[in-house]
């Protein structure tokens, strides 16, 4: 349900800048965050698909063409998965915040960079960027809240 | 074991997710079912995004009015400014005596923030101050004419003199005649004009304003007009009561 909301903000949002600024992907900091925490024994299987469903909708309602940010958000959610599930639980601590800050930047970086690298043009990358700097206080904020939940659990 | 197997489950979905995405990229583009698929989510997406849209368009026309709103500001100021030229220029071709402030485009009003009924014929208190460029002996008027001056500034108000206030001495000059006399309040909202030498034919109706002999006040503000003789001294001058331009019961707002 928090990725749905996450989802219809982030659209929300992209809807009331017009187009004028690039929206952080708030509904992949949402998974990632999740993920982070995640102790499923089937694995993470409902973020893989998730991050594929919420894709395949951005790009229906964004791009036009499904795949594009589908493809990013697999993508990043692989990574996240082998990056993190390499870190034993034990060692899930505030001490791992540099790499939770890593995988939050890359799970900004890649979606809205494919169609960037496979449509290409200067307006492309240009938006692209203003989108990683717009991305930073959303990254940082979960980054605030992922530390904030580390140290009450007292790990 | 569980470990592995969950990892390679992850991994089969994963790489699944991957292809099926891929797949996607490769074909969708050229399917025309896509561009309905597109059309359906969108027009599903109305009912969230409504209130987004609402609130962008308003922002939108608020941008455009304020930018309008300016823009109608400039083009007003111009027109004045040209206006104010040509009023010059034309009582320069007719003789006409004008003043350049008579035709001053940059007028500006102040509120009226302060008026102590014990000292309600002698002052004032209004809005702005010295950030807003008002100095001492500063002309105030209301409707064109001419209701006082600045008796004390601070940073964000000022104190301004009536010109029915017992203190505020300034020389006037009738403008039909050219008699000189000295305007001055009596503490009780009348206007006198002293003075003026008795007998020089002065009626009603005539019109009053600032003479060019004052140092603190420029000449030609107008005042108002002679409203009757009251008294005739013995010393040969008369004094007369004037009818002040600026009504000074119901003023709210002054401009400077």
């Amino acid at each position: 349900m928090l990725l749905v909301i996450l989802w219809l903000i982030q659209d929300f949002l992209t809807v009331l800048s017009g187009g004028g600024m690039q929206i952080p992907g708030l509904f992949m900091l949402g998974i990632v965050y999740k993920l982070l925490f995640d102790d499923n024994s089937d694995g993470s299987l409902w973020a893989i698909w998730s991050a594929f469903a919420g894709g395949i909708l951005w790009d229906l309602r964004w791009v036009g063409i499904p795949g594009f940010f589908t493809l990013g958000n697999v993508v990043v959610i692989l990574i996240v998965i082998q990056v993190w599930g390499a870190i034993p639980p034990q060692g899930r601590t505030g001490g791992t915040g540099f790499l939770v800050f890593i995988l939050m930047e890359v799970s900004q970086l890649i979606p809205p960079m494919l169609p960037v690298l496979i449509l290409g043009g200067y307006t492309g990358w240009n938006f692209f960027l203003l989108q990683q700097v717009y991305s930073l206080p959303a990254i940082l904020v979960t980054m605030y809240l992922y530390l904030k939940r580390i140290r009450s659990s007292g790990t | 074991m569980e470990n592995t197997r969950s990892n390679t489950r992850e991994w089969v979905h994963g790489l699944t997710a991957l292809i099926l995405a891929l797949f996607l990229l490769g074909v969708s583009s050229g399917l025309g079912i896509v561009k309905n698929i597109v059309d359906i989510w969108g027009a599903l997406l109305i009912i969230p995004e409504y209130p987004a849209v609402v609130m962008r368009d308003a922002f939108l026309s608020w941008r455009s009015w304020s930018r309008d709103k300016n823009s109608l500001n400039a083009e007003v100021i111009k027109l004045r400014e040209e206006n104010a030229q040509l009023r010059l220029d034309l009582a320069k071709l007719t003789g006409e005596k004008i003043y350049s402030q008579d035709v001053s485009p940059d007028i500006k009003t102040a509120r009226v923030t302060l008026r102590a009924p014990m000292s309600w014929w002698n002052e004032i208190r209004i809005d702005k101050g010295e950030i807003d460029k008002i100095t001492q002996g500063l002309p105030i008027f209301y409707n064109g004419y001419l209701l006082g001056r600045v008796s004390s500034v601070s940073t964000m108000s000022a104190w301004v003199e009536l010109i029915s206030s017992t203190s505020f001495m300034i020389p006037a000059v009738i403008e039909e005649t050219r008699e000189l006399g000295v305007i001055v309040g009596n503490g009780d909202g009348s206007v006198l004009m002293r003075y003026i030498p008795a007998g020089r034919g002065i009626k009603s109706g005539m019109k009053v304003s600032t003479a060019m002999i004052g140092e603190q006040l420029p000449p030609g503000l107008p005042i108002g007009k002679i409203a009757g003789e009251i008294s005739s001294g013995s010393d040969g001058y008369a004094t007369y009561k004037i009818d002040p331009g600026a009504d000074l019961s119901r003023f709210y707002t002054v401009s400077y």
